[in-house]
Parts: structure tokens; sequence; C-alpha cells
């Protein structure tokens, strides 16, 4: 007879399993929902920023300036130090014909310093170099290459990839002695595709001729964007008297006051962004391309990529182990969660749950309500042998 | 001080001051002078939110006191009374020992033994800071209290309550136990060997055994497992999982330690607070009171997780012994030293956790004064209680005999 019970536990073991998936998949769903990628939303958990500044020597500080300008924004709306690689020549703050020592300015007039005391360059002087740039995109590093000097994303990493030199059609001069085509880009990005290694890219570069330099990507989720068109060059902003070269180029000069007006709570699309671009005041024609970027412009966010923002929802506050259970599971209900922001995935998946929900709450609650019973029992247990024990010292002896 | 209503108005005053919220006292919670990992009111009402919202509160290595307090708490709320009452059980059970020590119902400095307690900045601000040692000091006077007049029930008891809550006070076993058998009054100046009866000793000790059983199933049965409460509260001690700032001596050893050696030097700390038991216990075997001030005095100077308020316990206790005052060589220099690191301790503090311009050295440094401070009290206590013996040497005296060996 021991088939039979081989078959009723083969049976049980069957039903088990079942209802542990009947269980499971709601919350399967709640899980996918969240982290997927919806219309609107961009589905990324963690913000990455890769700036890099190909020149050096001194005639080139607004490069340096550039790259620090964009690393200054973008630490200021969150992303923090371990998320951003900056790759600068970094020759400048302490060159010897710097007026002021130790410090790298992107305006005349010289009123906020951008190298300051507390910024973090992975990559300086002769290590910024094509390979390393392709080596650090695509991971393949060394093991000896330390974790601040790698690109540690996941395929919920959103990057914003920043570059600025000197340049031309479909090619970027790297200090000075070796050059990065746009074919190299693309096909490193298209590398990072393939590993996951990203889940939206944001490409800005300042050169001359610079949008020639997203021409060839082919790698989906890119939003690229340049400061000139081909044959155009790419000028700078202005010159600072005292320390006696430019200072800032044109392009970035203007992002950077359009991202003074961001902060991290900001709702402004990259639709703003590119729509502030002006040829007269820039002196050359910024592009933008976006056939590869599969949401619409208006619902990308400048945070998406500028910054590190987390979402955040607001569960009403538990007060009793009772109801914390119920409270969790009905908070997606459509009534109880506090979408600020139109993006949030929650608002229009709130009616999927209740039906989903409603086979788990119900063994819940009286498991918790045991849980309550006995911790309270366990508490007057050992109060009643505490009190028992003085009372029994007390009168007794 | 010595009107009748000294006392009470003392009692009344303290009262007042946990009813009133004086908005200066917030910060006092915070500070790691007055609390330690073990003692801090942050962390039991982590634990008590964590025990009422069913999470096991042992778990993440935030509460470390005993499940007793967790099953106090959350019947009783932790209000200010509270830490006011067991103030107030603690100056009356400082009294009472005075009282059985010198055989009298009442005596004109009864008003001056009470407010050494109250009115000890080392005792009072940990208290108004709610830190949990107020208790764990009422309990060992509530002991030595029981002792003292020979009730061993209570007085075994209220040990064990003392000895669950802080592992530590488990160095006053052997003195309380002796004082059980003998008698509470001063003998200090006439030494003679204990004369105690050995089995009633082990009597004593069985019983102690049985009522800290009990408690120990009492706190498993709140805590809902044996091992996960004594790893966290005994353990502690033993293993110093928590290298949070204070002024005591160990959290800078092992901050800088390789892991090589952490089992060697927990070892030698733990085993350094467990040799001075039998030596003092031997020396003064005429006076287990005496010997138990004098470990609490250890136990205030080399405990694991310390706090002002265990060098404040033994300041306190030295107003029932005023035989030794005529002896003490340096109490001035005790006092000065006890001034310096009790200023140098909160300054040094905020200069390296506050401002960042310190480090951890100037810190350290200022609680190597406070051990130095403590160690002069007590060596300070030990001599003048031997020295009693032979006197103060005057002329009348010297005549009469010499001393060959102090």
């Amino acid at each position: 007879m021991h088939w039979l019970q081989h078959l009723s536990r083969h049976c049980l073991l069957l039903l088990a399993c079942l209802s542990a998936l009947t269980l499971a998949i709601p919350q399967e769903e709640r899980v996918s929902n969240f982290f997927g990628r919806h219309t609107g939303t961009s589905g990324h958990t963690n913000n990455w920023a890769v700036l890099v500044c190909a020149s050096r020597y001194w005639f080139n500080y607004r490069h340096m300036a550039n790259a620090l300008g964009m690393y200054r924004t973008v630490k200021r709306l969150g992303i923090p130090d371990s998320n951003i690689i900056l790759m600068l020549a970094d020759d400048t703050a302490c060159n010897a014909r710097n007026q002021f020592p130790g410090s790298v300015y992107a305006k005349a007039g010289r009123h906020l310093d951008l190298y300051g005391d507390n910024i973090e360059v992975d990559y300086r002087g002769y290590e910024v170099t094509v390979e390393n740039f392709i080596r650090l995109l695509t991971g393949r590093v060394d093991p000896s290459v330390p974790r601040s000097k790698r690109l540690l994303t996941d395929d919920r990493s959103n990057i914003f990839v920043y570059m600025t030199g000197h340049g031309g059609n479909e090619f970027l001069k790297f200090q000075d002695n070796e050059e990065i085509s746009a074919f190299d880009i693309a096909d490193a990005f298209e590398q990072m595709w393939q590993k996951k290694r990203y889940n939206e890219i944001l490409f800005m570069i300042d050169t001359c001729q610079a949008n020639t330099m997203y021409s060839q990507f082919y790698s989906p989720n890119i939003l690229a964007t340049g400061s000139s068109e081909i044959g155009e060059n790419s000028y700078s902003h202005e010159n600072d008297n005292d320390i006696g070269v430019s200072v800032i180029d044109s392009y970035t000069h203007f992002v950077l006051e359009f991202m003074e007006g961001i902060n991290k709570t900001s709702q402004v699309s990259m639709q703003d962004l590119f729509s502030s671009y002006d040829p007269v005041k820039i002196r050359s024609h910024p592009g933008v391309r976006s056939d590869l970027f599969q949401r619409p412009l208006e619902s990308a966010l400048i945070t998406d990529f500028f910054g590190g923002v987390s979402q955040a929802e607001i569960f009403p506050v538990i007060e009793d182990a009772d109801t914390t259970t119920q409270h969790i599971i009905r908070v997606s209900s459509p009534d109880h969660v506090v979408p600020p922001d139109p993006v949030s995935p929650q608002a229009h998946n709130g009616q999927d749950f209740d039906k989903a929900n409603a086979t788990a709450v119900m063994p819940q609650k009286d498991a918790v309500a045991l849980d309550v019973r006995w911790r309270d029992i366990r508490k007057w247990t050992s109060i009643v042998i505490v009190g028992f024990l003085v009372g029994w010292v007390s009168l007794v002896r | 001080m010595e009107s009748p209503l000294f006392l009470p108005t003392l009692a009344a005053c303290r009262l007042l001051l946990a009813w009133v919220q004086l908005p200066v006292l917030d910060g006092l919670q915070l500070d790691h002078q007055l609390t330690s990992p073990l003692t801090s009111y942050f962390r039991l009402k982590e634990g008590l939110w964590l025990y009422h919202h069913g999470v096991d509160p042992y778990l993440g290595g935030v509460l470390k006191h005993s499940p007793l307090f967790l099953s106090l708490f959350s019947t009783v709320s932790p209000g200010r009374v509270a830490w006011a009452l067991s103030d107030i059980v603690g100056a009356w059970a400082l009294v009472r020992i005075w009282h059985s020590r010198q055989q009298l119902g009442q005596s004109r400095r009864d008003g001056l033994v009470g407010a050494a307690y109250l009115l000890n900045p080392y005792i009072l601000l940990p208290s108004l800071a709610s830190s949990t040692s107020t208790f764990e000091n009422a309990v060992v006077l509530l002991t030595l209290m029981f002792a003292a007049e020979g009730r061993p029930s209570p007085a075994l008891l209220a040990l064990a309550l003392s000895i669950h809550l802080s592992l530590s006070t488990s160095l006053l076993l052997v003195p309380v136990l002796m004082l059980l058998v003998t008698s509470p009054t001063s003998r200090l100046a006439s030494p003679r060997p204990f004369g105690g009866s050995y089995w009633m000793v082990f009597k004593y000790a069985s019983e102690f055994v049985v009522y800290w059983s009990v408690l120990v199933c009492a706190a498993s049965i709140m805590a809902g497992g044996v091992w996960n409460w004594m790893h966290e509260s005994w353990g502690a001690s033993l293993i110093l999982p928590d290298l949070t700032p204070n002024p005591g001596l160990w959290w800078y050893f092992f901050t800088e330690m390789f892991d090589h050696f952490r089992p060697f030097f927990l070892m030698v700390f733990s085993t350094h607070l467990a040799i001075y038991i039998m030596p003092v216990c031997i020396k003064f075997q005429h006076d287990a009171l005496y010997a138990a001030f004098l470990l609490l005095g250890i136990l205030g100077t080399f405990k694991p997780y310390l706090t002002l308020a265990d060098p404040g316990l033994f300041l306190s206790m030295f107003a029932v012994f005023p035989e030794i005052y005529p002896y003490l060589r340096h109490a001035v220099v005790t006092a000065l030293l006890h001034a310096h690191a009790s200023l140098l301790l909160p300054l040094f503090h905020a200069l390296w956790v506050i401002e960042g311009r310190g480090n951890a050295n100037f810190y350290y440094a200022a609680s190597l004064v406070m051990g130095v401070a403590g160690g002069a009290g007590i060596v300070d206590a030990c001599f003048a209680g031997m020295r009693i013996a032979i006197g103060n040497g005057s002329e009348a005296e010297r005549g009469k005999w010499e001393v060959v060996q102090q």
C-alpha cells in the first residue's frame, strides 16, 4: 500500500506548490509592475554619470570648466560621487599659469569655484585615454582597477554621458594624441546594451561638429544631443580677463544656465531643455537625436538623467500590528496611495491589485491576531512570574 | 540639612524636575557620557516599537536591554516619573544602608547621605537622560540595603535582578553573600577573620541561583527564546559588539585592534574585572560592605560600557563611610581629577563627533583621565580602609607599637 502513500504525498506536494503559486502570482505581478517600464516612466532605479573632458593644456581651460560644471550640476541634483565617473586631464587648477591656484571658474567674474575641495576625479591626466574610456563603458577593465573607476551599472541604470573637447566629423580628439570615432562609441554602447549595462543613456557632447558623433548610434534607448551640426564650429562663451583664457563653452553654458533652474523635485522634461536651445545665442545649431529613444520626450524628465532621484511612496502611518499587514496590502488601492507625480506606476495599476489581493488578505489576518495574542500572553506571563517571585519573597520570606 | 524635611523636599524637587519639561534637558538623552548602548533610552524605545510590531527586538543588535525592561515598559509607559522614583528609591536605600551600618534609627547625617545620591551630578544627569543605569543603581543599592539589614531573601532576589540587568554586577555576588552572614557595622578599625558560617553562604548561594533561574525563565518567556536576549544583553558585556564611544576604557582598544587579537583582549578585560573579587573580599573579610563598596568602585572604572552613573554610585557611597575620611590621603586630587574628566569628556566628544576637529584620541585621553580619577578614588579608599586599622600614628600611640609591614 505504500504506492498509495507515495501518491498521496505527491498530491499534497502538488497542492502545496499550486497554492503557493496562486498566492505568489499577485506578488510577482506587483513586483514586475513596480519595476517594469511603463509608457511615460523610465523604469530606472539608479543614475550614473560619465563626464569626460578629452583635452589637456591651459588653453583648453574651458573644456575642464565644462566638465566640472556638469559635475557640479549632476551632484547637486543628487547623483552621488560613487555613481559619477569624472575623467579630466586635471592640469588646470594647479597649473603654473593659473592666477587663482586650486580654483576653476566657469564664468567671468569668478563667483563660483567649481574645483573646490570636495570633488572626486576618477581618471586624471594620462589615464584619460580612448582605451580607458571604452573599457570603462563596456566593463572590460583589468581586475586591478578599483571600484571607483568602474562603471558598475545594471539594466536599470540611467547613464548620462557627457563629452567635451576638440572634435570634428565623427571624431573626438583625446588629449592631443589620439582620437575616438563615432563608430567606436556606437559599438561600445551596443556592447553595453547586449550586456544589459544600461536602461537609458543620455549622450551629450560639446565639440565642433558635435552632432556627427551621435549619428552612428544603433542601440535602443539612447537620447543624444550635441552642440553643433556638421561643418559648424562650437564657440566658447566668454573670457575672463584675469584668468586670460575662455572659461566656458557656449552650448554648455546655456545648458548649465537651464539646469540652474532645476532642483531635485523638478518635473521639467527633456523636451523643455531641447526647446530652450537658441541657435542665435549659442552661435551654433544644437541637435537632438531621439529616434532610438522609446519614450516621448515630454515625459522624459531632466532628473531621469541628471539627478539621482528616488521614487518614494507614502504609506499611511502604521498604528497597530493588527492592521499592519492589511495596510501593506491595501495601500495599492487608489484611495490610499498618494502619488504626487503623474508618472508614478502605482496610480493606474491600483485596480489590478485589489482583485489579486482578495485571496491573500484572508489567511493573514487570523495569523496576525494570533501572533498578537501570543505576544501578550508571553508578556503577561513574564510579568506574573516576576511579580509572584517578588511577592513571595517579600511576604513569605 | 539636619531638618527631617530635607530629604522629602529633595524628593519632591526631583519629582518636580521629572514633571517639568525643560528644553535644555532634551539633548541629554543622546549624550554618550550619560548613556551607553546597554542603557540608552532610544534603544529601549526602539525595542518597544519592534516588539509591538511583531518583530523580534533582539534580531538587529539594536536592543541590548533585558527583556524584563521590555515587559515592564510595555505595560507602564517609560515616562520620566519612573526615573525620578527610581532615584528616590536609591537615595532611600542608601540612607537605610547608612542606618544599618551605624545601627541607628535616624541620624543627623541622613540628609547628607540622601543628598550625596540625589544631588550627585553623576547620578542626576544620567537619570535625566532616561538612562536605565538609574534602575540598575537603584537595584544594587536595594541589594546592599537588604543585605545590610539582614534580610537574605529580598537581598538575594535584588542581587539576582541586578545581575540580570547588568552582567558586570556579578562582581558583587561574593561580598553580598559575605555581608549576609556577617554584620554591616564598621569593623574596619578592628579587623578579624571571617566569622560567618560557610554552610549559610552555600545555602544563600543556592537560593540566589534559584531566583536567578526564575528570572531567566521569565525573561526567556518574554523574549520568546533563550539565546537571542542573552547574546545581546549579557553577551554585549563579554563580546563588545558595539563600539560606541563612552567614558570607559574598553572601546578604543577594540576599534584599533586586529580581529586576530580580539578574543584575547576580551578575555583579558573580562578577567581583569574578575580578578579583583577574591583579593578585595579576602582583605576586607571583616567588613563585607566595604568590600562591596570597593568592588563598585572597580566596576565604576573598568566596566565594559561605562557611563557616568557607575563612578557616580561609587562616589555617592563615600557618604556611608565617614570613618575613613581622616585617612584619605588625596581626596582633593581625586575630586579634581573627576572635575577635569567630567569637563573634558563632553568637550572632546563634541570636538570629535560634532565639529570634526578632534579625533578619537582626544576623547580617549579624556576617558583615561576619568580612569585615573576612578583609580585614584579606589586606591585611596582601599588604603584608607586598611590604614584605619593601624591608626594615624599620633604621638601618643607611636610609642606603643611599631608598624613593621604596611
